[in-house]
């Protein structure tokens, strides 16, 4: 179980979170056809690693933030609010590979 | 009010049935009669000021935390408050906000026959209560004057601390209500448990 630091509410249990998935990439131009359309809405990188994911306190305050967190350790590196940019995150002694874009 | 229906609790089938301990070192009173109204306003651009004006009260700005004057207002989010205060206050309420808040980016909605508010007291009413949440509720990091929007066993409420004897206030969904007795009654079952009906406090 997953221990979550809301930026509104303070370190909560994950049972109150909902999960939003990996943040995907920016939002492509319309005319870039259905591959890349199609690339945007339903892949995911899935690393082993850090990766950057939406989380949602549904049964707390429900805002949506962001959790930079290691799917290896779970570790939870960082969190930052919707429009905040992303965190620079020293994860040197983790797993190395870094999902993050 | 012409519609009773919206303001009773529902409870009456469950209070009727439940057994009373001789001894209890747990009370939980069912609060009759109460009104509800969630607030949504943007804090930076004046409705907060507006909406405390009607209030007569301020709007907690920090989280987990509730003032109360004269209603309880609840901090429930960045930009979300309840507020509890009597039935018959209600809709009268409702009308001063809407109208302090008109051609603002806000809204005020009454709830009241969505929510059930409970008092849970007594001793082992902490003890009771940590059995099905996952706050740290030790009194120097939940104490009078907090409250949070938690779960509580299976179900969604507003955690509050009303004082240090300590008397909890649980206010959750009427349709979940049920269920939370029945789990208060079980839970609390080996530290003796007494559910009553309290008049509007």
């Amino acid at each position: 179980m997953l221990r979550i630091p809301c930026p509104c509410c303070g370190e909560r249990d994950e049972a109150e979170f909902r999960y939003g998935g990996e943040v995907p990439g920016s939002i492509p131009q319309t005319d870039v056809g259905d591959e890349a359309w199609a690339d945007y809405l339903f892949a995911r990188d899935n690393p082993k690693g850090l990766v950057h994911e939406r989380w949602c306190h549904s049964h707390g305050c429900g805002q949506w933030f962001h959790v930079v967190r290691d799917t290896v350790t779970h570790r939870i590196h960082a969190v930052y609010g919707v429009g905040e940019p992303r965190p620079v995150v020293d994860c040197s002694n983790e797993s190395q590979a870094d999902g993050g874009r | 009010m012409a519609d009773t229906n919206a303001h009773r609790h529902g409870l009456e089938p469950f209070l009727a049935s439940v057994e009373s301990a001789a001894e209890a070192r747990v009370r939980v009173g069912v609060v009759s009669d109460r009104g509800f109204l969630t607030l949504r306003l943007d804090p930076r651009n004046g409705a907060a000021t507006a909406a405390a004006r009607i209030l007569g009260q301020p709007l907690p700005p920090a989280s987990s935390a509730y003032t109360e004057v004269v209603h309880r207002v609840y901090w429930l989010g960045p930009d979300e408050w309840l507020i509890e205060t009597g039935a018959n206050r209600a809709a009268e309420l409702i009308s001063e906000l809407s109208e302090a808040l008109a051609g603002r980016p806000a809204a005020v909605n009454d709830v009241s026959g969505g929510h059930v508010s409970l008092r849970v007291s007594g001793v082992d009413a902490r003890t009771v209560l940590a059995k099905g949440c996952t706050l740290d509720m030790h009194p120097r990091e939940f104490g009078p004057g907090q409250c949070a929007r938690t779960s509580l066993a299976k179900a969604v409420v507003v955690l509050s601390v009303a004082d240090d004897a300590p008397t909890y206030s649980v206010i959750v969904g009427r349709s979940s209500s049920d269920y939370l007795c029945r789990w208060l009654a079980h839970a609390a079952r080996p530290h003796g448990v007494r559910f009553s009906i309290l008049q509007d406090t």
